[in-house]
């Protein structure tokens, strides 16, 4: 590939530009009130190159470097103004360190507000953004014209320019500047806090990850600035961050952040309860029993042994409750399951893995039908993984079984992270929705028997007249073609006329019967399969049909005849009401199964009435876990399903 | 030769022949019963009924193509109650003439079925009427058929149904050379190549029919 194109050089070159003003600032000496900058110039210029490495383009990743580089430029601005031998030029290249920091501030807002994907989270955003960019624009050209800055910044070489209103100027940045941020920081907290409330899935574990991080830090800080008094432990981990949110970015480990938190949080309350405990307990009753020191300790020691395993267990639980606060209680997921059966036909066993997933917090639930030693995957949490194909034993599988009645009805398989055994009672909870689980499979399948019944009671009735009825009147017409001719041979035209009339009469009739046939179960559809009964469809349709159906080979019949069924209704609702022109019939077979779709140019107006033809449909496609969409508009009418077939 | 699984209805068709004055040489329940009484005495014309056990589907077309096979010069007839463009199509297609496609329900005006049978014999090829007909009320979205004139439409049905210019000259009171006249023009504006043979012409009228 080109190298300057994929952007190589580009990231070279920023990579390069970046770490001669990080080293040769960190060369000219050590400053504790500027270490922070250089630390996150590097750490995000370094992790944004690398998502951008990994995923060109990445509007985040390019947020990141942005912030790393305006970071580079403040800390060796700094740096060079901090010099203790004022170095040459040093009062401009000082200053470059240090009016952008509200605009680089604004910056960092925007990276936050933008993680994971770069973009805000809505466009209402925009003009919050518009607003904080103006805000920190004021106060980077107050800083940058008059030194308001320059007293908390401790820099050696003194402002280059030497302008009127100085006192004017620090009055303004004194009042704006802490409205400012604090806006600044109001601002953000609240966007992260909307994403995380609105984030599912992969993007709430994203944002987890960098919350993580965030709060970690802020821990680090705090308890630096509290024990040792000193900033230093907390900029330290500002590199931590930024990695977290690239590994977030890039969805390396994603799924390993629930665990991480869990026991992060376990461990923190844990430290703190026991330093809190001994504390209290040596110098709080130190105080009152005196010179008993090592007899106290020991006393300390023994009360938080005692009470570490109860405690660790409560603990433990407002943790599980904190991390995994989709995972709900026994009674909780057995309502959502009943919840998600009421739902719309189609999603029905999607909606079980859901909750078994909710419910235990596991990373991926496949949901087995079939007999013991032929379970085939019908459903799979997340939505996004693949399906596993081809038959598995249920010998082979770490399943709980899923039973109705007494009978094997299929097996559910739960993965959490490693190292996160499923506890007794996820253990028990999954077996109660497992036993929900076999209700609805058991109907599901009574459901499809049923259809397949039906569908093979209507082949059989066809067969029946056709080779029954039919039959006997076509041979009657024969012979009544006989009675014309011997009639007309022995000169009795009037016979010859009667029977001839009959003989019409008897035709017609078989044509009635033919059409009935036809409609019970079309002949061509089970000899022939979809392409041909279709084409039947679309020769009789009294609509011009586009007809494109790509299927190559025979499927299931209960999908066949589904299919066939969809396209006869939506054929046959377009030419009754829509005034349509042309009606386009798609059948062809992708991933998913059969896609079949009716669009008209009419005028819409078709939609599910009870009763209907549609939902009829709509019943028998839910059967086989198809759903059925209707955009009906002025634009026209649209049927599409999805049937399912292996 | 007939072939039908259904007993009254074969029965009934060779007396209704032998009447007509045909000569019935056999008569089979299946298709394999079928094929060894075509080898043993070819007859002039096998009259096949297109769904037939075992499988009730097209086992009447994988016969005939077996008898075209073993013996070229035996003319087939199709039989079936329902008409279904892709077996009409494909009749044409794997075979060149001496091949037909009736519904049943034609075998009871023997006059005419008689005609369909020689005709066939001779090499010919006979399409179902209903079938063209269906064909040709077919709705399209910019439809051809529209610049052709009532004759010419007509003209096109009957030759879709196989039948020579001079059958069609027969049928529509017509001489000869307007016939011609007219399958020329149709072919232009439809864009079609002449054939000079029927069977060619009906392959691909039939095909731009069902395009």
């Amino acid at each position: 590939m080109d190298v300057a194109r994929d952007g190589t050089l580009g990231r070279a070159a920023v990579g390069a530009a970046t770490a001669v003003l990080v080293a040769g600032g960190a060369a000219l000496g050590w400053h504790v009130g500027n270490l922070h900058n250089g630390l996150i110039a590097a750490a995000f210029t370094a992790v944004g190159l690398f998502v951008l490495r990994r995923s060109p383009r990445n509007p985040e990743g390019r947020l990141f470097v942005a912030t790393g580089v305006a970071h580079a430029v403040m800390y060796a601005g700094r740096q060079y103004g901090l010099h203790p031998g004022p170095l040459p030029g040093a009062s401009w290249v000082g200053w470059c360190g240090v009016w952008p920091l509200p605009l680089v501030l604004v910056l960092i807002g925007v990276t936050v507000m933008g993680f994971p994907t770069g973009r805000l989270p809505s466009r209402a955003w925009r003009p919050v953004v518009g607003v904080l960019g103006a805000v920190g624009l004021v106060l980077s050209a107050v800083s940058a014209l008059w030194p308001v800055e320059y007293g908390r910044t401790g820099l050696v070489a003194a402002h280059p320019l030497h302008l009127p209103g100085a006192a004017a100027a620090e009055a303004f940045y004194g009042v704006a500047r802490p409205f400012g941020y604090l806006l600044l920081q109001l601002t953000w907290v609240a966007c992260v806090v909307v994403r995380m409330r609105q984030a599912r899935g992969d993007e709430a574990r994203q944002l987890r990850w960098f919350v993580y991080a965030v709060t970690v830090s802020a821990a680090v800080m705090l308890v630096g600035l509290a024990v040792w008094r000193s900033p230093v432990p907390g900029a330290l981990t500002a590199p931590l961050i930024a990695a977290a949110a690239g590994a977030a970015i890039l969805k390396y480990r994603l799924y390993d952040i629930d665990p991480v938190i869990n026991r992060s949080l376990v461990f923190g309350a844990m430290a703190a309860a026991v330093t809190a405990g001994y504390a209290v307990v040596v110098t709080g009753v130190g105080r009152l029993v005196d010179g008993h020191g090592t007899l106290l300790s020991l006393a300390a020691t023994g009360v938080v042994a005692v009470a570490f395993e109860p405690l660790r267990r409560r603990v433990q639980r407002i943790a599980d409750r904190l991390v995994y606060g989709r995972r709900a209680t026994p009674y909780e997921a057995l309502a959502r399951l009943s919840a998600h059966l009421t739902a719309p036909a189609g999603g029905l066993l999607d909606g079980i893995c859901t909750t078994v997933a909710d419910a235990v917090g596991a990373r991926e639930v496949v949901l087995w039908t079939g007999p013991p030693d032929a379970l085939r995957a019908v459903s799979v949490w997340p939505a996004a993984s693949p399906v596993p194909d081809g038959a598995r034993r249920l010998a082979d599988l770490v399943a709980v079984p899923v039973r109705h009645d007494g009978g094997f009805r299929g097996a559910l398989t739960v993965t959490k992270a490693p190292g996160e055994p499923l506890s007794a009672a996820e253990q028990r909870l999954v077996g109660d929705l497992a036993a929900q689980a076999g209700l609805v499979l058991e109907l599901r399948a009574t459901a499809q028997r049923l259809v397949a019944a039906g569908d093979a009671a209507r082949r059989r009735l066809e067969r029946d007249l056709h080779d029954g009825a039919q039959q006997r009147l076509v041979t009657v017409a024969m012979e009544l073609g006989g009675v014309v001719r011997s009639a007309t041979a022995a000169g009795a035209d009037d016979v010859a006329a009667q029977a001839s009339a009959v003989r019409e009469q008897l035709l017609e009739a078989t044509a009635e019967l033919r059409e009935m046939a036809r409609g019970l179960h079309p002949a061509v559809l089970t000899q022939d399969g979809i392409e041909a009964a279709t084409g039947f469809l679309a020769d009789r349709s009294p609509l011009p049909v586009r007809l494109t159906v790509s299927v190559g080979r025979r499927l299931p019949a209960e999908a066949e005849a589904t299919a066939y069924f969809v396209v006869s209704e939506g054929l046959t609702n377009a030419a009754k009401h829509s005034g349509a022109t042309v009606v386009s019939v798609t059948v062809s077979l992708a991933a998913a199964g059969l896609v079949v779709e009716v669009a008209d140019d009419g005028t819409g107006g078709a939609a599910v009435r009870p009763g209907s033809g549609l939902e009829g449909l709509m019943d028998r496609l839910a059967i086989l876990d198809a759903r059925l969409t209707v955009d009906s508009g002025p634009a026209g009418t649209r049927l599409r399903t999805v049937i399912p077939c292996t | 030769m007939l072939a039908d699984d259904g007993v009254l209805f074969r029965e009934g068709m060779a007396r209704i022949l032998t009447e007509a004055g045909c000569t019935v040489t056999g008569q089979a329940g299946d298709v394999a019963s079928l094929l060894a009484q075509v080898r043993a005495a070819p007859p002039d014309v096998a009259v096949i009924d297109l769904r037939m056990p075992p499988g009730f589907a097209a086992e009447g077309i994988e016969a005939a193509a077996a008898i075209r096979a073993s013996a070229p010069g035996v003319g087939l007839m199709l039989l079936s109650q329902y008409l279904e463009v892709h077996h009409a199509l494909r009749l044409i297609t794997e075979f060149d003439g001496g091949v037909g496609y009736l519904l049943k329900d034609r075998v009871s005006d023997l006059t005419a079925f008689a005609v369909d049978l020689r005709r066939v014999a001779h090499g010919d090829t006979v399409i179902d009427p209903e079938l063209v007909s269906r064909l040709v009320a077919r709705r399209r979205e910019r439809d051809p058929l529209d610049d052709l004139t009532d004759r010419e439409r007509a003209v096109l049905a009957l030759m879709a149904q196989g039948l020579s210019n001079a059958a069609v000259a027969a049928d529509l009171h017509l001489a000869i050379k307007t016939v011609e006249a007219h399958v020329t023009s149709i072919f232009t504006k439809l864009g079609l190549v002449q054939h000079e043979r029927e069977h060619r012409r009906v392959l691909a009228v039939l095909t731009f029919l069902r395009a």
